[in-house]
C-alpha cells in the first residue's frame, strides 16, 4: 500500500510477516536491540516522514521491555514527523488490570492507554479486549476487532456434529463472552463455576439461575453465594426450592433469544443470611471484597425465577475432581479465621441492597483468573464446583478470553467430563498466554481434546510443537485487513459479521 | 491537631533498591509503607498500596535495576498511578538514576527522545514532583512540566576527597569534554589541579583513542563522571593516566550502573578504586570488586524528601551533604 509503513516488534515478527504478505508488502526496516544496562534502543531505518505508520507489538514473556519497546518505537516515529500512527496489538497487556480490584490497586490499562498517548498514538487496532469498556480509556478510536467469526467459522468446517455441542463457560465473569459465540452458531450453553468450600456446609439447598433479564446478564454469582450460605446435606442435590416451582426450564440461553420471564419476586429465601454481618463471619476475606463487588454489579432488579433444571455439582481438590467419599482435606480452619478488618469492605456489602444498580453488570467484573488460581491451588481448601446445564454425550467448548494458567480450565474439563459426561472437550480461547507450564498441563489432561488459540499471542514453537492437541487459528488476514481499511478510510464493520459458510 | 494529621509524608519503595528505600526511611524516622507489588505469571506487574493515602504527601523511591530498566520503570508509573487512584494529595517520584537519561537528543535521523517520553509517561501516570540525582543532562528537566528537583552527588565527592587526599597530591580528571564542566566544579572547591581527556567514540559503548590534555605527572589521578557503565572508557582512560605518569588512578562516579563486563574490565584495569553513590542497586557486586567503594546517598535524598514536604529551600544540599 502506498505510503503506509508497518514495524514489527520484537515480540511478534512472524505475525506481523503474514499480515505484510495479505497486503504484499515488505515489513519497514527497523534495529530493535538492548543498551548493556538494559534500557531498550529502537532506530528506525526508514523515512517514516508523512507516512502511515503501524507498528505491530504483541505480548512477551518481558512484557515491560515489549510494553517500552513499542512506546519508544511510536515515540521515534513521532520525532520522524510520520503522518498518523497505528499501534496494532493483537494481545494488549495489562488488560486484565481495568479495574480497581482492591482499594488503592492500579487501574494499569488506563495508565497504559494514556502512556500510548502520550508517546504518540493517533489510533488503536486490538484483538478481544478483556473488557471492551477499555475502549474509554483511550482519547484516540480504538478498533476492538473479534476473533469470534474466526473461531466459529473454525468450529463450522473442523468439529463433528458440532451442532450438537455445549458452550461452556468456566467461569461466571466470562459468561457474555460465551452466550456470544454461542448466539452465533446457534448453540445452547452452560456454565462451570467454581466456590470455597468450607468444613460441612456443602451443598446448596436452593439454586437459581438468573439467566437474563433485558441485558441477559447471567446472576451466577448467586449460586455460589447460595452454596456458602446454606448448610444442608450434599444428597438434597436437586434445589430445594425449585420444587415449589415444578417447572423444568433449560438452564441455557438459547440462541435465539426467545422471551423469557422477567417478572416474579426475587425468591431469595436466605437474604437475611447474607447481611454484612454474617457474610463477615462466613466470608472467607482472600477473594470476599471481590466477590461482593461482584455480586453488587451482577445483581440486577430484574430478578426472575427461571431455576437451573441441570445443575451438576463436583468436588474439587488441588485443583482435579474426586470422588464424593474423599476425604476431605484439612479444611481451612485456620483461613476461616481471618474475618475482613477493613470497614471498606462493609459499604461493599452494603452496596447489595441498593434496589438498583444503574450501569448493570458485565463479563469482566469476575475475579482475575490469577486470583482464581490462587484460590484452585490452595490444598487446604476444598472447592464446590458446580456445572449448570446438561452436557451429557455432547461436545463441549470451553471459551474465555485467554489461556493463561491451566487450572480453571483443566477443573472445567474435569468437571463436564466426569460430572456431566460430555463426550469430546475443546479449550478455545483468543489469547495464548500460556505461563510457565501451561501447555504442557493443558496437553497432559486427559478431559481435553483440543486446544484451539489463536496466534495474536507469540507461542513459543517448540512449546507448540509437543503439543497435539493444540490448534492456532491464523488472525493475519482480520489485522491485515483491518490495516488496509483503516489506510483506505473503509468501514470496519463487515470484519465483525459472521461469515455465512 | 487531627485536622494536621493528613498530610504526612508516606514513603512508597518499588522493588528495585529497597536498600536504599530503608536507609531514607530511618534517616526520615518513618517507616516505608507497607505494599504488594508482585508479578503475574504472564509478567504484569502488580501493585497495591497496602495503607491509606488518602491527602498524603506520597514519595515513590525506585531506582533502576540494571538490565531490569523496564521492570522498573513500569513498576513506577503503575506505582504512582496506583496513589493518584488513591486520592494522594501530592506524588513525588524519587529517581536516584533517571533511566534513558543517556537517550535525550535527536542524535541521528528518527532517533528516539526517550528520555522526554519516560518524562511524559511519569507525567501521565501522575507525578507532580520529580527528584532525581546527577541527571546525564540537566536539559532533562526542561522535558518536565512539573518540577524537577536534580540533586547533585558532587558534596558527598567533595567530602569524601578531603577526608581522603590532601588537595596538592591529587589532580581531578574528566574522561571526556562533556564532563568537563563536572570536573572543573570539582577542582575549583578543592583548589587542584585540573585534567581532560578527550576521546574519539566510534560507537556507543565503544572507547577509540584517547588524548590527555594536562599535567598528571607524580599526582594521584582522580577521575569523575555521571555513570559508569561499561567501564571501558574508565579503564582506558585510567591505563593513558598512568602512561603519563599518575602516581595512582581512581574514579568517582555517581551511578555505578556496570553493566556487561563491567566487573572484569574493572578487575583488569589499573585503576586502584572506584567510588560510587548508592543510587544503583550494586547486588553482588561489591564481593566481585574489591575495588568498588561506595559513598551513602540517602540522607542528601532523605534531607532533599523531608525539604521538599515541608516546604523549605532544597538549594542548601546543592553545595553541602547531610552528616
Amino acid at each position: 500500500m502506498r505510503g503506509t509503513l508497518i514495524f514489527a516488534g520484537s515480540s511478534c515478527p512472524t505475525l506481523t510477516g503474514k499480515i505484510c504478505e495479505n497486503l504484499g508488502m515488505a515489513p519497514a526496516d527497523a534495529e530493535l536491540t538492548q543498551f548493556s544496562n538494559g534500557e531498550t534502543s529502537v532506530r528506525i531505518l526508514t523515512s517514516v516522514r508523512e507516512k502511515d505508520v503501524f507498528v505491530v507489538q504483541s505480548g512477551s514473556p518481558k512484557i515491560n521491555d515489549t510494553i517500552m519497546e513499542l512506546l519508544i518505537m511510536i515515540s521515534a516515529c513521532k520525532g520522524g514527523s510520520a503522518n498518523k500512527i497505528t499501534a496494532v496489538l493483537p494481545y494488549f497487556p495489562y488488560s486484565r488490570q481495568s479495574k480497581k480490584k482492591s482499594h488503592r490497586g492500579a487501574i494499569t490499562a488506563r495508565m497504559l492507554a494514556n502512556l500510548l498517548g502520550v508517546a504518540g498514538v493517533k489510533h488503536v487496532i486490538t484483538v478481544d479486549l478483556h473488557a471492551s469498556q477499555m475502549q474509554g480509556f483511550f482519547k484516540c478510536p480504538v478498533d476492538n476487532l473479534h476473533a469470534e467469526p474466526l473461531i466459529a467459522r473454525w468450529i463450522r468446517h473442523n468439529v463433528p456434529n458440532w451442532k450438537e455441542a455445549v458452550v461452556v463457560s468456566k467461569n461466571a465473569g466470562g459468561t457474555k463472552r460465551v452466550t456470544s459465540l454461542a448466539d452465533a452458531l446457534k448453540l445452547n450453553f452452560g456454565m462451570v463455576t467454581t466456590d470455597k468450600k468450607r468444613g460441612t456446609n456443602m451443598t446448596a439447598s436452593m439454586i437459581m439461575n438468573h439467566l437474563d433479564g433485558i441485558e441477559r446478564h447471567p446472576l451466577l454469582d448467586s449460586i455460589s453465594n447460595q452454596v456458602r450460605t446454606n448448610s444442608s446435606g450434599p444428597e438434597n442435590g436437586i434445589p430445594s426450592a425449585d420444587s415449589g416451582h415444578s417447572r423444568p426450564s433449560r438452564p441455557v440461553v438459547d440462541a435465539q433469544g426467545s422471551p423469557r420471564r422477567a417478572n416474579g419476586p426475587p425468591l431469595r429465601t436466605s437474604n437475611n443470611a447474607r447481611s454484612p454481618l454474617t457474610r463477615a463471619q462466613t466470608t472467607l476475606s482472600q477473594s470476599s471484597a471481590i466477590d461482593e463487588l461482584d455480586e453488587a454489579e451482577l445483581d440486577g432488579p430484574e430478578y426472575n425465577d427461571r431455576r437451573a433444571h441441570e445443575v451438576t455439582h463436583g468436588r474439587l481438590v488441588q485443583g482435579h475432581i474426586v470422588p464424593d467419599d474423599f476425604p476431605s482435606p484439612a479444611t481451612s480452619a485456620a483461613d476461616a479465621s481471618i474475618t475482613e478488618e477493613d470497614p471498606m469492605t462493609m459499604s461493599h456489602a452494603s452496596s447489595f441492597f441498593a434496589p438498583t444498580h444503574a450501569l448493570g453488570g458485565t463479563g469482566a467484573d469476575a475475579p482475575s483468573s490469577d486470583e482464581e488460581e490462587e484460590i484452585l491451588k490452595n490444598p487446604k481448601v476444598e472447592h464446590m464446583i458446580t456445572l449448570v446445564g446438561d452436557v451429557k454425550n455432547r461436545t463441549v467448548f470451553i471459551v474465555d478470553d485467554m489461556i493463561d494458567k491451566p487450572g480453571s480450565w483443566i477443573a472445567a474439563a474435569e468437571t463436564v467430563v466426569k460430572r456431566g459426561f460430555a463426550k469430546k472437550v475443546y479449550c478455545i480461547a483468543t489469547h495464548a498466554v500460556f505461563g510457565a507450564d501451561c501447555l504442557e498441563q493443558m496437553q497432559a489432561c486427559d478431559c481435553i481434546d483440543a486446544i484451539v488459540v489463536t496466534n495474536s499471542y507469540p507461542i513459543r514453537e517448540d512449546k507448540a510443537r509437543n503439543a497435539s492437541k493444540l490448534v492456532v487459528l491464523d488472525l493475519s488476514f482480520l489485522l491485515a485487513e483491518a490495516i488496509r481499511r483503516n489506510h483506505y478510510g473503509e468501514s470496519m464493520s463487515p470484519l465483525f459479521l459472521h461469515m455465512g459458510d | 491537631m487531627s485536622a494536621e494529621m493528613a498530610n504526612e509524608i508516606k514513603l512508597i519503595s518499588g522493588r528495585s533498591h529497597p536498600e536504599l528505600s530503608d536507609k531514607i526511611a530511618k534517616r526520615l524516622g518513618i517507616e516505608v509503607a507497607r505494599t504488594i507489588s508482585l508479578n503475574y505469571s504472564n509478567q504484569e506487574t502488580s501493585f497495591t498500596v497496602g495503607e491509606s493515602v488518602r491527602d498524603e504527601d506520597v514519595f515513590v523511591i525506585q531506582s533502576t535495576a540494571t538490565g531490569d530498566v523496564n521492570e522498573g520503570l513500569m513498576e513506577l508509573l503503575i506505582i504512582i498511578s496506583a496513589c493518584r487512584t488513591a486520592s494522594a494529595r501530592r506524588i513525588t517520584a524519587v529517581i536516584p538514576n533517571f533511566p534513558y537519561a543517556r537517550q535525550d537528543k535527536k542524535d541521528k535521523s528518527r532517533a528516539p527522545i526517550s528520555a522526554r517520553l519516560v518524562a511524559n509517561m511519569l507525567q501521565t501516570a501522575g507525578a507532580n514532583h520529580i527528584v532525581t540525582v546527577d541527571l546525564h543532562a540537566s536539559q532533562i528537566q526542561g522535558f518536565f512540566s512539573v518540577p524537577v528537583d536534580n540533586l547533585y552527588a558532587e558534596p558527598s565527592f567533595l567530602r569524601y576527597i578531603r577526608e581522603n587526599f590532601t588537595s596538592d597530591e591529587c589532580v581531578i580528571v574528566s574522561p571526556d569534554a562533556g564532563g568537563a564542566k563536572r570536573a572543573t566544579s570539582i577542582a575549583d572547591h578543592l583548589n587542584t589541579a585540573f585534567a581532560l581527556i578527550h576521546k574519539e567514540r566510534p560507537r556507543p559503548n565503544v572507547v577509540g583513542r584517547m588524548v590527555l590534555v594536562g599535567n598528571v605527572d607524580d599526582k594521584i589521578a582522580i577521575l569523575v563522571d555521571d555513570m559508569a557503565d561499561t567501564c571501558g572508557t574508565l579503564a582506558k582512560a585510567a591505563a593513558v593516566l598512568k602512561e603519563n605518569g599518575a602516581k595512582s588512578v581512581l574514579a568517582l562516579v555517581t551511578h555505578g550502573i556496570l553493566s556487561g563486563g563491567a566487573i572484569e574490565t574493572l578487575n583488569n584495569s589499573v585503576l586502584t578504586a572506584l567510588v560510587v553513590t548508592n543510587t544503583v542497586p550494586l547486588g553482588d557486586k561489591l564481593e566481585r570488586c574489591p575495588k568498588i567503594k561506595v559513598i551513602d546517598i540517602s540522607p542528601t535524598i532523605a534531607e532533599a524528601i523531608r525539604r521538599t514536604h515541608n516546604g523549605e529551600s532544597v538549594s542548601y544540599l546543592f553545595t553541602h551533604a547531610p552528616v
